[in-house]
C-alpha cells in the first residue's frame, strides 16, 4: 500500500504543476468569477441559471482536466522513462497504475473542489438571500467528481493500448455518448410506430448497457435535466457513486490485465 | 514488505563525497549465492515496424553469463540490441525466445529487484521534486521510512556530490546534475547488480571522472555492474570482461587483457638500404615497411618468432636497430575492428575513399 501511496504523491505533486490543466482551472475560475461579476448587475437572475452555468463551467473544465490527465499519465512516464527506473524498483506493475490512477484522481479532485468552493462562496454571498451554503450544489459537485471519476479510469484504461491522441477522441466519445444516455436508452426500445430494426435496437441497446451513463450525474443541473424529480436524493446519490467505483474498478483491471502484458 | 536494502555504516565516509567515493553500504546484501549474477540464454528478441509490419530482430540469439562481482562491459554502435537486452533483464520486455536470468531468478521478481537497481541513458525525474525528494521517492519504494530513509537519503545526495544543491527543484539541474541525481537513486538500495546504461553521456570531464571512479569504486565493493557504454577508454579502465554486439548478435566476447592482447611491433631502422632482396624478405615476414626520411619502420607481428625474424632482416641487410616498440591495441581498435567486421559482412561498410573519388 505505501508503494502505491509513494506513487500517487508523485504523480499527484507533477500532475498539480502541469501548465496546461492549470489553464483549464484558471479559465473556470475566472469564467466563475466574471459570472458573479455580471450577474450581479441583475439580482433577480433565476437560481436556475446560476446552478444550471456554475455546475456546466465546473464540469466542462473538470472533463477537459481528467481526459487531459488521464491519457498522459502512462505514456508520460514511458516517453520521458521515468517507468524504467520505477518498474525496476520493487514496484508491481498493477501498484504502477492504480498508483498513477489515484495521483490523477486527486488532482481532479482537488481542482474540482477548488471550483466548487469558490462557486459555493459565491451563491452564499450574490445569490443567496440568507446566504446560505446550499447543500445542492455540493451535492452537484460530487456528483461531478464521481462522473470525472469514471472519465478518468476509462482513459486510463484507454491510455494502456491506444496512443494519446487516439485516447483524446476515444474517451470524449465514449463520454459524449455516456451524456447521452437517456437517447440511447430511447432508442434501444420499441419506436411508437414499431419501424426500428431489432438490429438498431440491439446496437444501441449495447452502447447503453455498455457506455457508462455520464448522463446520471448531471441530475443536480436543473437545465439538463429540468423534469427530474427524485424521490430520495440520498439513495440516488449513493447508488451512482457505487455505479463510478464499480464501473471503475472494473476498467482498471481491465488496463492492469493489459499493462500486465505490455512491454515498456 | 520485505527490505532487503541496508543502510550506509558510516556517515564519516560522506567527506569523500565530491569524488563519489565514499562506501555504498557495508556489502552485507546477500541472499544469492550461485556463480553467474546474469545469464541469458539463446535471447530473441523482435519488434514489429507498425508502418512497413515487418519483423525487426533487435537481439538474435545472444547467449552470455556474467559472475557475480564481475563488471562486464556490453559495447556496441547504436541499434546493435544492447538497451533491448538490458531491459529484457530488467522485465521490462519479454523474451521471443530464449531465458534470462538476473540473481537465478526471472527478471521481473521483486525479490531481484531489491537487489539490483538501473540508471537509464539521460535519465529523467519528476522535476517538480528536489534532489532530496527524488531519492527519498525512491527509497520509500524499498519500503525505507522516517529517520532511516533520510539518513539515507542525506548520504547519498553527499556522495554524488549534492550536498548544496540538494534541495533545489529538479528543473534547475544541468545534464550532469541529473546524471549524478540517476547515480544516488541507483545506489539508494545497496545493490548486489547494477546495470548502467550510458552513465556518463554528455558529461563534462569532471562529472565523466567522477562517475568513473564511481564505477571503480563499486567493483572494489564487489558488486556486479553490468555496463553499456560508448566511452571505450572507460570501458577498458573498468572492465572485467567485455562483449562487442552488432545488429543484434555477440560478435566478440572475453576478458579485455585478451582482447586487448596480440598487438604489433614497430621497429625503427637506420642506414637501411630497401633493396629487391630485403624488401622481398620485409614483405614475408612484416606487415608494414614504409621509408620516413632517413629511418625505415617496419610494423610486424608482437610474437617473439615474428620480431626475431624483421630482427634478422635488420642485421642481414647491416643496418643499425633504433627502436623496438610495441605498439599496444586498444578496446577502440577492436571495437572497431569488430563492428567493421560486421558491417562487412552485411555489406553495409562506409568506404570514404570511394565516395571521395565519385
Amino acid at each position: 500500500m505505501s508503494t502505491i501511496w509513494t506513487l500517487a504523491s508523485g504523480t499527484f505533486g507533477e500532475a498539480m504543476r502541469r501548465k496546461i490543466l492549470n489553464v483549464f482551472l484558471f479559465v473556470a475560475i475566472a469564467m466563475i468569477v466574471l459570472f458573479f461579476a455580471f450577474a450581479s448587475f441583475s439580482p433577480t437572475s433565476d437560481m436556475i441559471i446560476t446552478m444550471a452555468t456554475g455546475l456546466g463551467i465546473i464540469s466542462m473544465a473538470g472533463v477537459f482536466i481528467s481526459v487531459i490527465l488521464g491519457i498522459n499519465l502512462i505514456p508520460n512516464e514511458i516517453d520521458k522513462r521515468t517507468i524504467y527506473t520505477i518498474l525496476s524498483k520493487p514496484v508491481k506493475r498493477h501498484e504502477f497504475l492504480i498508483g498513477k490512477f489515484l495521483g490523477g484522481l486527486a488532482t481532479v479532485f482537488v481542482n474540482i473542489l477548488l471550483m466548487g468552493v469558490l462557486f459555493v462562496i459565491g451563491v452564499a454571498l450574490f445569490k443567496d438571500p440568507h446566504h446560505h451554503i446550499r447543500l445542492d450544489i455540493l451535492e452537484g459537485v460530487l456528483m461531478i467528481f464521481f462522473q470525472l471519476m469514471l472519465v478518468n479510469a476509462l482513459a486510463v484504461m484507454f491510455s494502456v493500448f491506444t496512443s494519446p491522441f487516439v485516447n483524446f477522441f476515444l474517451t470524449f466519445a465514449v463520454y459524449i455518448m455516456g451524456s447521452m444516455s437517456s437517447i440511447t436508452e430511447a432508442l434501444g426500445g420499441e419506436s411508437a410506430n414499431g419501424k426500428r430494426s431489432a438490429v438498431i435496437q440491439g446496437i444501441f441497446k449495447a452502447i447503453h448497457f455498455l457506455v457508462p451513463n455520464f448522463g446520471n450525474f448531471n441530475v443536480q443541473n436543473p437545465i439538463i435535466h429540468p423534469d427530474v424529480v427524485i424521490q430520495n436524493m440520498a439513495k440516488y446519490i449513493a447508488t451512482n457513486i457505487l455505479y463510478a467505483i464499480i464501473y471503475s474498478l472494473i476498467m482498471l483491471l481491465i488496463a492492469i490485465l493489459v499493462f500486465d502484458r505490455r512491454e515498456v | 514488505m520485505a527490505n532487503n536494502a541496508t543502510q550506509q555504516p558510516d556517515q564519516g565516509d560522506a567527506g569523500a563525497a565530491a569524488g563519489m567515493t565514499g562506501a555504498i553500504s557495508s556489502g552485507t546484501n546477500d541472499s544469492f549465492s550461485g556463480e553467474y549474477a546474469i545469464e541469458i540464454v539463446n535471447l530473441v528478441k523482435r519488434f514489429r515496424n507498425l508502418i512497413t509490419r515487418e519483423w525487426v530482430t533487435a537481439v538474435n540469439d545472444i547467449s552470455l553469463e556474467v559472475k557475480q562481482g564481475e563488471i562486464f562491459g556490453f559495447l556496441g554502435p547504436n541499434g546493435a540490441g544492447k538497451t533491448t537486452t538490458i531491459k529484457a533483464l530488467l522485465g521490462l520486455i519479454f523474451p521471443d525466445a530464449g531465458t534470462v536470468k538476473v540473481l537465478g531468478r526471472a527478471p521481473g521478481d521483486n525479490d531481484v529487484k531489491y537487489q539490483i537497481s538501473y540508471l537509464p541513458e539521460s535519465p529523467y525525474f519528476y522535476e517538480h521534486m528536489s534532489a532530496k525528494e527524488v531519492i527519498s521517492f525512491y527509497a520509500s519504494l524499498f519500503g525505507m521510512t522516517g529517520a532511516d530513509r533520510e539518513k539515507r537519503v542525506d548520504y547519498l545526495i553527499d556522495l554524488v556530490g549534492l550536498k548544496s544543491a540538494g534541495n533545489k527543484p529538479l528543473r534547475a539541474f544541468s545534464k550532469g546534475m541529473l546524471q549524478r541525481v540517476g547515480i544516488a537513486q541507483s545506489l539508494v538500495n545497496d545493490p548486489k547488480v547494477l546495470f548502467f546504461d550510458e552513465p556518463t553521456s554528455g558529461l563534462d570531464p569532471i562529472a565523466h571522472r567522477d562517475i568513473r571512479d564511481l564505477i571503480l569504486h563499486l567493483k572494489n565493493e564487489g558488486r556486479t555492474l553490468f555496463l553499456s557504454s560508448h566511452q571505450l577508454s572507460d570501458v577498458e579502465e573498468v572492465c572485467d570482461r567485455v562483449s562487442i554486439l552488432y545488429r543484434g548478435k555477440i560478435r566478440k566476447i572475453g576478458r579485455v587483457d585478451d582482447l586487448i592482447a596480440g598487438g604489433k611491433v614497430e621497429i625503427i631502422a637506420d642506414n637501411l638500404k630497401l633493396d629487391e632482396k630485403t624488401t622481398a624478405a620485409f614483405k614475408a615476414k612484416a606487415d608494414e615497411v614504409e621509408q620516413i626520411g632517413s629511418r625505415v619502420h617496419i610494423t610486424g607481428g608482437a610474437d617473439n618468432a615474428s620480431k626475431q625474424a624483421i630482427l634478422d632482416i635488420i642485421r642481414a641487410a647491416k643496418a643499425d636497430i633504433v627502436s623496438v616498440t610495441p605498439t599496444r591495441r586498444t578496446l577502440e581498435d577492436i571495437f572497431i575492428e569488430t563492428v567493421r567486421g560486421g558491417e562487412e559482412e552485411a555489406g553495409e561498410a562506409l568506404h570514404l575513399d570511394a565516395a571521395a573519388g565519385s
